[in-house]
């Protein structure tokens, strides 16, 4: 039992420390902490004379009285002269409690202090600091949330990294959780989304009414919520390496055609309904990457929707300010914006459809 | 060479001084279950790091240790033990005589703030480094230190008469008492030689304290032949220990090395005038 309790932990050390290096000069303490949702808990394991002798000598005694139970009047005081735990950098008054297991054989007497308080609810970091040993110890800190606990060496009297009380990212409020997404959904139009971007600046360069670019714009929108849905909950799955080539391939239709035809006419209604279908497959796959919360999931969902679809707008609105307002009636507003425009357009979807196709 | 007004002076200052609040660095020496043994007995030695004679033991460890020897009546041979294990090693002693055991350990690394560091100097009587320090512009920053332990235990079987108390083990920095405490009375004087590199080491503070009363220290430093004359004044467990320090060589990341001699005896008299033999703890 005593053997397990100090010589185990001694071997299983050793594995850890790279032979050759700069090693500490490592003693047979070891501490642990437990974090749990409210409370701590250290334990001490040290050899039970050397600790006594140590105690004895801080206090200018004669050596050589045993650690046993009632003996040691007022340790708990005594001992935290050179223990500290600190909440928040604040020191706290533990509770102490102590255990002597007797000598065995060859194994040396032990005792193991048990250091116990509540944590509050707020708390943020621990720290630790141990003084009755001169050699390295271990110290090994448990926590709810990770399955191996971690382990590190401290000489005496040195301090511990803050330890880390906050636990897992906190459960968000709905509210949170929507405005997040929100966020994403935009940034992956703007400024990430260029491929989004320019199909949807190729549909606003045909319709100089708002009508046709109503229609267009409700056609995509509808098309690309419907396939980022079914995309999310797996009903539909198309591999990337299919998708964002035909996204490309959809962004040099729209411009193609603005070359060849001047109104929206109801086929391309149809067309942009289409490819607002593959769209919707590509925002799903970043979305996936994104990850979304278990808890939230279908808030996460439109809010990302919404982001999307605000982010469009946004292109819309810049490019109608931009040239629609001043220019979209002038009678070389085709020929001086709407072609070169699409042109450009044009070849980044085509240069991009043969980059997405070669593997 | 210290008078003995003079050191008894220094051991009231150390005393006042240094017992209640740990020390910035600390003590490494070699402690047997036993000094005197029956020929055919085994001893275990523990390795204890600690201030003021009182330490902790550390298990032996592969990674840390250079050196385990036991140089006897036999000749030299290398101190077994069990890996993880306290003691760290337990070995046989077949012939009468004095045993000379040795352990010196690889590198250690510590890193202080200046004024801690400062403060450890002048704790050792390091005064030739906090003199640099105190001239040269020193980087700023933590101040890191490589160190290493040279300890020494004798031992004796048999009666205690006999040569072999002054055998070199050819450690870095090594103590060596030129006289056999066994054949010693408490009162006398013991002469020790500090040698670094197998060189005479002079300048150098070296320390004994007794179990009984550690915070009474004997200090004296070493003369141009690395000698001290140190005064024993009880029976009982003794540490000798001295402290030297280098600038550390470069690329090896640390700004100083220091080592770390020891050496542990005890002094019990001359066999026709000890005492009847007290039980050990």
């Amino acid at each position: 039992m005593i053997r397990r309790r100090l010589l185990l932990p001694v071997l299983a050390l050793l594995a850890l420390t790279p032979v050759g290096g700069v090693a500490h000069e490592m003693g047979s303490t070891r501490v642990a902490i437990w974090i749990s949702a409210d409370r701590y808990r250290v334990e001490i394991v040290t050899d039970a004379q050397a600790l006594a002798d140590k105690l004895a000598a801080a206090s200018r005694e004669a050596p050589g009285a045993a650690l046993g139970a009632p003996e040691v009047r007022g340790f708990a005081e005594r001992l935290r002269e050179r223990v500290t735990l600190a909440i928040d950098g604040i020191p706290v008054d533990p509770d102490v409690s102590y255990v002597v297991s007797p000598a065995a054989h060859d194994i040396a007497s032990v005792v193991t202090i048990q250091l116990t308080g509540p944590l509050p609810a707020r708390a943020r970091t621990l720290e630790w600091t141990f003084g009755w040993t001169y050699a390295a110890y271990s110290l090994t800190v448990h926590r709810p949330d990770q399955a191996q606990p971690i382990v590190s060496w401290l000489n005496g009297g040195e301090s511990s990294a803050p330890i880390d009380l906050t636990g897992p990212a906190p459960v968000r409020s709905r509210f949170q959780v929507a405005a997040r997404y929100l966020r994403l959904g935009f940034a992956h139009i703007v400024p990430y989304g260029l491929d989004h971007v320019l199909f949807v600046l190729g549909i606003f360069l045909l319709a100089r009414q708002l009508r046709p670019l109503l229609l267009q714009v409700t056609a995509f929108t509808v098309a690309h919520s419907i396939t980022l849905a079914l995309g999310i909950f797996g009903v539909v799955a198309i591999a990337p390496s299919v998708v964002e080539p035909l996204i490309a391939l959809s962004i040099a239709y729209v411009a193609i055609e603005n070359l060849l035809v001047r109104t929206v006419k109801p086929w391309r209604i149809v067309v942009v309904f289409v490819f607002g279908l593959l769209h919707g497959l590509g925002f799903a796959g970043v979305l996936q990457e994104l990850g979304l919360p278990q808890s939230e999931f279908i808030t996460a969902l439109i809010a990302f929707n919404l982001g999307v679809e605000a982010g469009q707008l946004a292109v819309i609105g810049a490019a109608f300010l931009l040239v629609g307002v001043g220019f979209g009636h002038r009678p070389w507003y085709r020929r001086r914006i709407v072609i070169p425009a699409s042109v450009l357009i044009g070849c980044v979807g085509i240069y991009w459809t043969v980059q997405r196709f070669t593997p | 060479m210290f008078t003995t007004s003079s050191r008894f002076v220094i051991a009231l200052a150390a005393s006042s001084l240094l017992v209640t609040c740990p020390l910035l660095a600390h003590d490494f020496w070699l402690e047997p279950s036993a000094f005197r043994l029956e020929p055919g007995a085994a001893v275990e030695l523990r390795l204890r790091v600690g201030e003021h004679f009182v330490g902790d033991a550390l298990p032996r460890h592969p990674a840390m240790l250079a050196q385990f020897i036991a140089a006897g009546p036999g000749g030299m041979r290398p101190v077994p033990g069990q890996d993880g294990k306290d003691p760290a090693g337990v070995f046989k002693v077949e012939q009468p005589g004095l045993v000379v055991v040795g352990y010196r350990s690889r590198h250690s690394f510590v890193e202080q703030k200046p004024d801690k560091f400062d403060a450890y100097l002048v704790e050792e009587g390091l005064d030739r480094i906090a003199a640099v320090r105190a001239t040269q512009k020193q980087p700023t920053g933590l101040v890191r230190e490589l160190f290493s332990r040279c300890a020494k235990a004798l031992l004796v079987a048999g009666p205690g008469a006999g040569s072999g108390h002054d055998r070199i083990l050819g450690f870095t920095l090594e103590l060596v008492p030129e006289k056999n405490p066994y054949m010693m009375r408490a009162g006398s004087a013991l002469p020790v030689r500090l040698l670094y590199e197998g060189q005479p080491l002079a300048g150098t503070l070296i320390v004994a304290m007794n179990r009984a009363d550690p915070s009474i220290k004997v200090r004296a430093r070493s003369g141009v032949d690395g000698r001290v004359s140190l005064g024993l004044s009880r029976d009982g467990t003794w540490l000798i220990k001295a402290v030297h320090m280098i600038p550390a060589a470069s690329g090896s990341g640390a700004h100083w090395e220091s080592l770390w001699a020891s050496l542990t005896f005890e002094l019990a008299g001359p066999p026709a005038m000890r005492p009847a033999k007290k039980p050990r703890r």
